[in-house]
């Protein structure tokens, strides 16, 4: 990095290669939308050049990219705010995987996580997949350590209430879908 | 111990960071309590979520930003006689001035004058081509700052003229392309992003934009721009054509008009 501030442009391709799949599943993850997240992680790049000189030596690389990866996302919404909330059609598609219970899962994890106000979701991105120490959160956000870990806490229990309802309204679709088609659900008895 | 106090320990739990015994008190506490044990299951289980990759475009447009960016630097670098660094600085007032309600006609101005100076100069001493090199790079990058800085205009009418601008050249710099793809996708203006379609749909031929404007069809929800992207996926006989109607068929609550546009579009395919 410290060759990046001192203005060898070169040596950014070796970070684009290091932070851009970080920065993009961070952004689409949050936002649900490729596009823009394609071009926030641009964005990203086009800032660290611009302001490369205001990083200190010494302090975490990560945290400071984060920093400018969230400026950026603040800053395009204040110039085109949100019209529809995120949809579910927006969802990435869900990798084959052995089980099905596994994808189906995660299907639900991922509607759940979309409930969440943005700010729950967005500390959960940050020390779960970003995984920046609570302390480089707090500096992220600007408030104390306590702070963080009472917001990852809550966020947990708001992304396990989500994820509960979901799950039983997923059954009872299931459950209603059999009932309509007069066959029983799995394991039901069938009564004439 | 309490739900209350192990809610202080669990972040640190989930990371790790507890001593022995308050790692073990917390364990504890999970196996009577469901509510808590699940939170810790649902964390874990943030582990599946698949890694998305972004496309293989993106890594080429980050080189074309490094390289505007790098030709940007030494071109300034270059800039050591007197009568450079009073352009250069011209350039700088220009921009400013641009941000003003009377930017067109500065700009006009300014451009005339930079001209009759260029021309001077170039009159004055023949050994200046390289100056002149360096000063028409220089003119090309003005007039990208003139229609970046158009694009992000609070008034439409301004938008509208930047995109008009942005088509006077053959070649689309990669920033300027950057901006009319966003101006495509987010501005607020109908007009303006049928404006910018009209504009990027020129340089159709380009895999990379070809793509980037079909794709926005999922995402306008204006049924004028809908329209007007069936007629160009039609006119382009892309080869995805077919499979990107009959995706997009499938939207909700999609205008009665543009449905039957779908089906005339894709009845003229067949």
């Amino acid at each position: 990095m410290l060759q990046v501030r001192d203005g060898a442009g070169e040596t950014l391709g070796v970070l684009f290669d290091r932070y851009q799949t970080p920065l993009f599943n961070f952004y689409s993850k949050l936002t649900g939308d490729r596009t823009l997240s394609e071009d926030l992680v641009q964005e990203v790049f086009l800032r660290i050049l611009k302001y490369r000189h205001s990083y200190r030596p010494g302090t975490p690389f990560r945290a400071w990219v984060y920093q400018i990866a969230r400026n950026a996302r603040i800053d395009h919404f204040r110039k085109f705010p949100r019209q529809t909330a995120l949809e579910p059609e927006m969802l990435p598609p869900v990798l084959p995987t052995d089980s099905a219970q596994e994808q189906q899962e995660v299907e639900l994890l991922q509607r759940a996580l979309r409930q969440l106000p943005e700010e729950k979701r967005e500390i959960l991105l940050l020390c779960r997949f970003q995984e920046l120490k609570y302390e480089e959160i707090a500096a992220l956000l600007g408030c104390e350590l306590n702070t963080v870990k009472t917001r990852i806490h809550r966020a947990l229990q708001e992304l396990r209430k989500a994820f509960h309802q979901l799950a039983r309204d997923t059954m009872l679709k299931k459950v209603e879908a059999a009932a309509a088609e007069n066959i029983p659900p799995r394991g039901g008895r069938h009564e004439v | 111990m309490k739900c209350e106090h192990i809610a202080e320990l669990l972040p640190d739990y989930l990371q790790g960071r507890l001593s022995a015994e308050q790692h073990h008190n917390v364990e504890a506490h999970l196996e009577q309590c469901a509510d808590c044990s699940e939170e810790v299951v649902i964390w874990r289980k943030l582990s599946l979520l698949p890694d998305e990759q972004p496309s293989p475009a993106s890594r080429a447009r980050f080189e074309a930003l490094l390289q505007a960016y790098q030709a940007g630097r030494s071109s300034q670098a270059e800039g050591g006689s007197e009568w450079w660094k009073r352009a250069f600085t011209w350039n700088r007032n220009v921009f400013h001035w641009l941000r003003s309600p009377l930017g067109a006609a500065a700009w006009s101005v300014a451009l005339l004058a930079f001209g009759v100076y260029a021309g001077l100069q170039v009159a004055g001493s023949k050994s200046h081509s390289q100056d002149l090199q360096a000063m028409q790079s220089e003119l090309a990058g003005m007039k990208q700052l003139v229609v970046l800085s158009m694009l992000q205009q609070q008034s439409a009418s301004a938008r509208l003229e930047g995109v008009a601008r942005s088509t006077r050249d053959q070649q689309l710099d990669p920033q300027v392309l950057s901006a009319l793809l966003h101006t495509l996708r987010y501005d607020a203006s109908v007009d303006v992003r049928l404006a910018a379609l009209d504009a990027l749909s020129r340089h159709g031929q380009q895999p990379q934009i070809h793509k980037a404007i079909l794709d926005s069809l999922q995402q306008q929800q204006s049924p004028l721009m809908q329209v007007a992207l069936i007629d160009l996926l039609l006119e382009w006989r892309d080869p995805d054509a077919p499979q990107r109607l009959q995706a997009f068929q499938q939207a909700p609550n999609l205008n009665p008009t543009v449905r039957q546009r779908v089906l005339w579009a894709k009845s003229k395919l067949n």
